[in-house]
């Protein structure tokens, strides 16, 4: 039985995620058609990182199905490492709190999963790597350590990092929260221009300008459900559920 | 001098027994922390068992149990095999918590960024969690091995010749106790002293990486 419109990149269905008492997400589809940016906003503990993290199968749902450019696994019914390895090689990921290696330099940093995980040699990836930091705009930094770059320098090589692997869908888990508002704006513009170059995103964030003006549709989660989604020019501006005016106004009181 | 010579006579066993300990018990305790971090409740329970066991027991009567219980029927062993073998098995269990601590303390987003990026769980290990961790449990490795060191003078009762035997032997030939254990105690912080500088230039040198 297939429920997918064969365009999808991602297609969660009825996915179910416990973690002992506390259901994360309750039975959530979502599908995400190649070229789309979907941000999903909500308040926090609603489930959305949980969410996310079940699409490259960082968190194991209880009960549901994943589909992932057109490889589908039921992680209920045990996943095999061969499995992992191909629904995971078209995913990159983002995280709020950057996970570089910090014993590796920058240029390391990017070049060694290219060479472990798609069989570069050195050479090839560290030319990949120089490239794709000139696209972020850190191509002096390739020498230094992570704990010598800013937070929002540390984000930009890890979306380097991820892009290097050349992922067909790109998950972002937060990616600005944990950095100042100036830093997180060139994380943003980085973003941006991923967007633009048509790159297909899932986007867990609190930005709610960034969701406006880069989203092609805005999911909203609340207690584990997607409670409402859209064209960010309807549900920002005119939510039809309370809860979410209720945190649209939360987050705009700010 | 004579007395200086007698104790130096025992520093290559001295540092035979230590060394050779250390590299079994390096070895041994990488299954014995992977087995203490497995997924397999059993699995785990073993290993805390042995490692508790391994290092519950004083030195002297493990060396004792191997070298006249196991020794006299079972096992022939020499007193330097039966030395080796008994403080490398104590190193195990040490090290094995050592190296634990060290895994303990990588955080766990970079496991969780390195499957993200694809890797495996090997891959994962040996290049992003393993330096991490070894950097975190150096210091600790090192001041196990500076104490393994001085307490391998417990050989000495096995009948190993090692700086502790010779200084006895001495005190009792020459009827000169303070002198010969003066020495040896001279000889053992000399020999510690390349070890803690070692472990101090490394750790500041991984340090100097990392450190914010």
């Amino acid at each position: 039985m297939t429920l997918t419109t064969g365009t999808s990149v991602v297609s969660l269905r009825g996915i179910r995620k416990e973690f002992g008492d506390h259901v994360a997400v309750r039975d959530v589809s979502l599908e995400v058609p190649a070229g789309e940016v979907v941000a999903i906003i909500g308040p926090s503990g609603s489930g959305k990182s949980t969410l996310l993290r079940c699409i490259n199968l960082l968190e194991r749902p209880e009960a549901g199905r994943i589909e992932v450019l057109g490889q589908a696994v039921e992680p209920q019914g045990g996943v095999s490492a061969a499995e992992l390895a191909k629904l995971r090689r078209g995913v990159g990921m983002v995280f709020q709190s950057f996970n570089l290696f910090p014993h590796l330099t920058v240029l390391r940093n990017i070049s060694l999963p290219q060479e472990r995980v798609l069989g570069r040699s050195r050479k090839e990836a560290d030319a990949r790597s120089l490239q794709l930091l000139e696209r972020v705009g850190l191509a002096d930094k390739g020498a230094s350590y992570p704990s010598r770059c800013s937070g929002g320098q540390q984000q930009r090589v890890a979306i380097a990092r991820a892009l290097a692997l050349d992922p067909q869908v790109m998950l972002f888990d937060e990616p600005t929260s944990a950095l100042d508002p100036e830093l997180g704006l060139e994380v943003l513009a980085v973003m941006r221009e991923l967007a633009a170059d048509g790159m297909t995103m899932v986007v867990v964030t609190h930005e709610i300008q960034f969701a406006a003006d880069v989203a092609d549709r805005v999911v909203v989660m609340a207690d584990g459900a997607i409670i409402e989604q859209g064209p960010p020019s309807v549900v920002l501006t005119a939510p039809t559920v309370e809860r979410t005016k209720k945190f649209l106004r939360a987050v705009m009181d700010r | 001098m004579s007395h200086l010579h007698a104790v130096l006579l025992g520093v290559p066993w001295t540092l035979a027994v230590m060394l050779a300990a250390l590299a079994i018990g390096a070895v041994l305790a990488v299954p014995l922390a992977a087995a203490r971090r497995s997924r397999v409740a059993p699995l785990r329970w073993a290993a805390r068992l042995a490692i508790d066991v391994l290092r519950g027991i004083p030195p002297i009567v493990w060396l004792f149990i191997i070298f006249f219980g196991l020794g006299d029927k079972v096992l022939r062993l020499g007193p330097f095999q039966a030395a080796v073998l008994g403080l490398g098995l104590i190193s195990a269990g040490y090290l094995a918590e050592i190296y634990r601590g060290g895994l303990t303390a990588v955080h766990k987003g970079q496991w969780e960024a390195a499957s993200a990026l694809g890797m495996g769980r090997a891959d994962a290990m040996t290049r992003v969690i393993g330096p991490q961790a070894f950097r975190v449990a150096l210091p600790g490795a090192t001041t196990y091995a500076i104490g393994l060191l001085k307490d391998s003078s417990v050989v000495s009762t096995i009948g190993v010749t090692d700086i502790m035997a010779r200084a006895s032997q001495d005190a009792r030939s020459t009827s000169s106790g303070l002198t010969p254990f003066l020495l040896a105690a001279l000889v053992y912080i000399v020999l510690s002293g390349p070890l803690a500088w070692l472990s101090r230039t490394m750790d500041a040198k991984l340090r100097a990486r990392v450190a914010r």
